[in-house]
């Protein structure tokens, strides 16, 4: 079994780099706000002790929204470092659920992206042994894609359903055609390739599933 | 001097709106390029401070469209990403760039400087 995984592909390299980039933003933007409301509060503070008139529904809201803009911080923070130690096994189990929520999320920071509705199995839960980081990296390709294609403005429906050979299918609906791109290229195909996944393209190029297998023994 | 804010972070535009104006600058602020455009439609603007990455019309493809509408609109760039030089190599030409979280004081002397 393989135990490291190997960064060959420079796609891997470019997902790291473009999920940390939004992350990045992500908190900046977070950071940006609480500095504002901080500076807010400040200058509040400053006409009180001026003229005696204090706007208190004013200081408040910049108090909640300090609270709620920390609380934010902490969830992409914990979203970061899940996502970053998704590198420590090249072969892990891994509930499909939870790989999807996480994409979506990180997904969610990118300029571009629309709205998602996930629809998780409700009957039985897609676990599955593969490696974390190559899977990942082949949900983003697809979100990225998704996401292109039905404009910022749009909505896809992405949905899980645990096959009965134990792996599990991923769907992408509700596409458009506002990508410029094709999709897979060759990249993604081997990344699908390398934990023995499929990318199939509805005819009507409005869906897309990924099948992923219940178990892979070794990365190819 | 009349300012029209966009950034689509609202809590971000709401507060900075409010602190400028607190600072006695007389200003617009919305969310996305399509409502600015709408507002630049009607009023007239000496500044426009634009996010650079937001859903729809970002940043720079805004600048475009609000000085297609008035060619003397002056602009300042607010963005969460990358350096200066990264941004400046990825634009038309901006006007004015500023890293987010900004300083209120020097967001005020770059408004001060470019009306004149």
């Amino acid at each position: 079994m393989d135990n490291t995984i190997d960064f060959k592909n420079n796609d891997d390299l470019a997902f790291f780099g473009k999920v940390n980039a939004s992350i990045s933003h992500e908190l900046k933007n977070i950071l940006a706000i609480i500095s504002e409301a901080a500076g807010l509060l400040q200058d509040l503070t400053a006409m009180a002790r001026k003229d005696g008139n204090f706007e208190l529904d004013m200081i408040q809201t910049c108090s909640q929204d300090i609270v709620e803009e920390v609380q934010r911080g902490f969830a992409t923070i914990k979203q970061m470092n899940t996502f970053s130690h998704s590198v420590d096994d090249p072969l892990k189990r891994m509930n499909l659920s939870e790989v999807l929520e996480l994409m979506i999320h990180l997904g969610g920071f990118l300029s571009f992206a629309g709205k998602v509705r996930f629809d998780p199995p409700q009957e039985s839960a897609a676990i599955v042994l593969t490696c974390p980081w190559r899977l990942q990296n082949l949900i983003y390709q697809a979100l990225i894609y998704a996401f292109e294609s039905v404009g910022p403005d749009g909505e896809i429906q992405i949905s899980l359903h645990p096959q009965k050979d134990g792996g599990a299918r991923i769907t992408f609906s509700g596409l458009g055609t506002k990508s410029a791109r094709t999709f897979p290229v060759d990249q993604t195909r081997q990344i699908a390739a390398s934990i023995n996944a499929e990318i199939k393209m509805a005819g009507d190029s409005h869906g897309l599933d990924i099948l992923v297998p219940q178990y892979i023994e070794s990365m190819r | 001097m009349k300012v029209l804010l966009v950034d689509d972070e609202q809590k971000f535009a709401t507060m900075l709106a409010k602190r400028l104006a607190l600072r006695g600058i007389d200003i617009d602020y919305v969310y996305t390029g399509q409502d600015a455009i709408a507002k630049a439609e009607t009023q007239m603007y000496d500044v426009a401070i634009l996010d650079v990455k937001m859903p729809g019309i970002g940043g720079i493809e805004l600048e475009r469209k609000l000085k297609a509408l008035d060619p003397c609109l002056k602009t300042i760039f607010l963005t969460g990403h990358g350096s200066k030089a990264d941004f400046e190599a990825g634009s038309a030409g901006a006007a004015c760039y500023l890293a987010k979280p900004i300083q209120i004081d020097e967001l005020l002397a770059i408004l001060r400087e470019i009306i004149g």
